[in-house]
């Protein structure tokens, strides 16, 4: 019974969350549940190194933009489909783990996060006054639709499958990760460096894997959401609010954890969509998070994760 | 030798905390290292463990030159330590903790849970192998850093405080295990400032004293030295002088 539950929450889990758009024929909440993967996507991502490894993140959105660039520079500069850029976001990415990531690994802690957050800033100011990737003005994608493989749907549904199949082969590689070798090395690096390099852990080497492997998949998730939204600006790119979202996000359903930050951003975005579409103002949502990440750092660390493990356990306590 | 550290300086600002040490340990040896609060004891173990690289000297592990390499490649060379304060994986169960020191010998994670399970057996931990590593108190933590390390399969075990702030039954028990290990061939560096412990377990203490050793032998001779009993007692005359 103890084993059964899981597995059948997991399928109930899988099939409303396969199911949900096509449960309604509202084009706005269709493209919510839309957002909402993608956000999943760029959350669980940031989740490899931010959650597993411990190495908290503030400018995963250099990752991001990198891949949202990639996709509408292929359009505008060679006019290739923007979903071929793929592979040039990902190579980017790589390149800009082991360039700028391997360095700032010697920090630790907040200072790690402190040279995130200003690498993410200087990347945004690069692209904003280099004009060969658009300035401040941006990159536009394709108007209309020249191929099929130009990704341009009217309604969000096709989306959201492709996004699914994304979020799918990510949380399936995560849980792989998990069992392995690997996964025990990130936490245990996540939980005390010192011990797990006394225990044979090659702590740099790992933390690159990490970076890499979280790297190439937001760099994923940007170039869906051009692909999706067919313009990228400075802004939209490499934002802080992009790396807060996912830091929060996986934060919110619990860092380290394998649903968690798809639980994180099954609340979040909904909740910042319907602010936005109820008080119009693109503020509300932020104070709501400001309140989430005070809630969170009192009560629950863990994020709901640990909450919902602690709840489980009164309950069978209590049934015991 | 398995472990030889020669003319080995560290120092912080203006301290010298350790200050030509030299040390060495033969396979199949139970070396105790002991000294007064501050001597430098752990800084020289950080040393030789490869967590602090030192100014001056060289150390040999295995008959390698390992100075200069990171505590990983020491572990894999077959060197584990235990830390003072015992630190656990806390998102952890006590058999994961153990499991990331087996996984250095042993990709499969089946192996690697099979001799994590063994080493947790050895240390009597095997009854809490499924609890969460943070819910173990001081003496369980002690236990399960020294079934990590065990779990690494090391030819030498640096053992750095491993009972202190142990109740008395509790050290027994440590006492007893110790024994263990070194009977199974693993060779032990222990750093205590208890003096009958490094008594009963071990033939050979080198007496640690201001980064540098001053005296070395069997505990009898060692605690009949003038200059160890100068160095443990005399230090609140000294105070008093400066």
């Amino acid at each position: 019974m103890k084993a059964l539950f899981p597995r059948a929450g997991f399928a109930a889990g899988a099939l409303l969350l396969f199911a949900a758009p096509f449960l309604t024929a509202n084009p706005f909440y269709q493209r919510v549940a839309a957002l909402t993967l993608l956000a999943a996507i760029s959350a669980s991502a940031w989740n490899v190194i931010g959650g597993y490894a411990g190495q908290v993140s503030f400018g995963h959105s250099v990752y991001f933009g990198i891949g949202a660039y990639a996709a509408l520079l292929a359009y505008a500069k060679l006019g290739w489909p923007p979903i071929a850029g793929l592979p040039f976001g990902i190579v980017a990415s790589f390149a800009l783990s082991i360039v700028v990531g391997l360095p700032s690994f010697r920090l630790r802690g907040h200072y790690f996060s402190m040279a995130t957050i200003a690498i993410a800033a200087l990347a945004g100011i690069l692209v904003t006054n280099w004009d060969f990737v658009g300035g401040a003005i941006g990159v536009m994608g394709p108007a209309r639709a020249r191929s099929f493989a130009d990704l341009l749907f009217r309604s969000s549904l096709p989306y959201y499958a492709i996004f699914l199949c994304v979020l799918a082969i990510l949380l399936l590689f995560t849980r792989l990760l998990q069992k392995s070798r690997m996964g025990f090395y990130l936490r245990a690096i996540g939980s005390d460096e010192r011990v797990a390099q006394s225990l044979g852990v090659p702590v740099r080497r790992y933390k690159l894997y990490a970076l890499l492997i979280s790297g190439a998949f937001t760099s994923i998730a940007g170039t869906l959401y051009a692909v999706m939204v067919g313009f990228v600006d400075p802004n939209s790119g490499f934002g802080i609010l992009i790396s807060v979202n996912m830091v929060v996000m996986a934060a919110l359903g619990g860092a380290g954890t394998l649903f968690g930050p798809l639980i994180g951003a099954a609340i979040l975005v909904p909740l910042g969509e319907a602010t936005n579409a109820l008080w119009g103002a693109r503020g509300i949502a932020y104070v709501a998070y400001g309140v989430i990440i005070m809630l969170l750092a009192r009560f629950s660390p863990g994020g709901l994760a640990e909450l919902g493990r602690f709840i489980v356990k009164g309950w069978r306590r209590r049934a015991a | 030798m398995l472990l030889e550290a020669r003319g080995i300086v560290k120092t912080f600002g203006n301290v010298r905390a350790v200050d030509g040490a030299d040390l060495a340990v033969e396979e199949g040896e139970l070396v105790g290292l002991i000294g007064p609060n501050g001597a430098g004891k752990s800084t020289f173990f950080d040393c030789l463990a490869g967590n602090l690289a030192p100014e001056a000297g060289s150390i040999r592990f295995a008959g390698l030159e390992s100075t200069r390499l990171s505590p990983d490649r020491h572990a894999r060379l077959g060197l584990a330590r235990t830390f003072q304060v015992p630190v656990v994986f806390a998102g952890m169960t006590v058999l994961e903790n153990a499991m990331v020191g087996a996984f250095l010998r042993h990709e499969s994670r089946a192996r690697a849970a099979q001799k994590a399970a063994e080493a947790l057996e050895f240390t009597g931990l095997a009854g809490q192998a499924e609890m969460p590593a943070a819910a173990l108190g001081t003496a369980g933590r002690k236990r399960l850093g020294i079934a990590r390390a065990l779990a690494t399969e090391p030819r030498l075990l640096l053992l750095d405080e491993a009972l202190a702030g142990l109740t008395s039954s509790e050290i027994e028990t440590a006492i007893g295990l110790l024994a263990r290990i070194h009977a199974r061939g693993i060779t032990l560096l222990v750093v205590e400032h208890i003096m009958e412990v490094i008594h009963r377990l071990t033939r050979r203490v080198l007496v640690f004293h201001q980064g540098r050793v001053i005296a070395e032998g069997s505990p009898a001779e060692v605690t009949a030295n003038p200059e160890v009993i100068r160095a443990y007692l005399g230090r609140r005359a000294k105070r008093g002088e400066a």
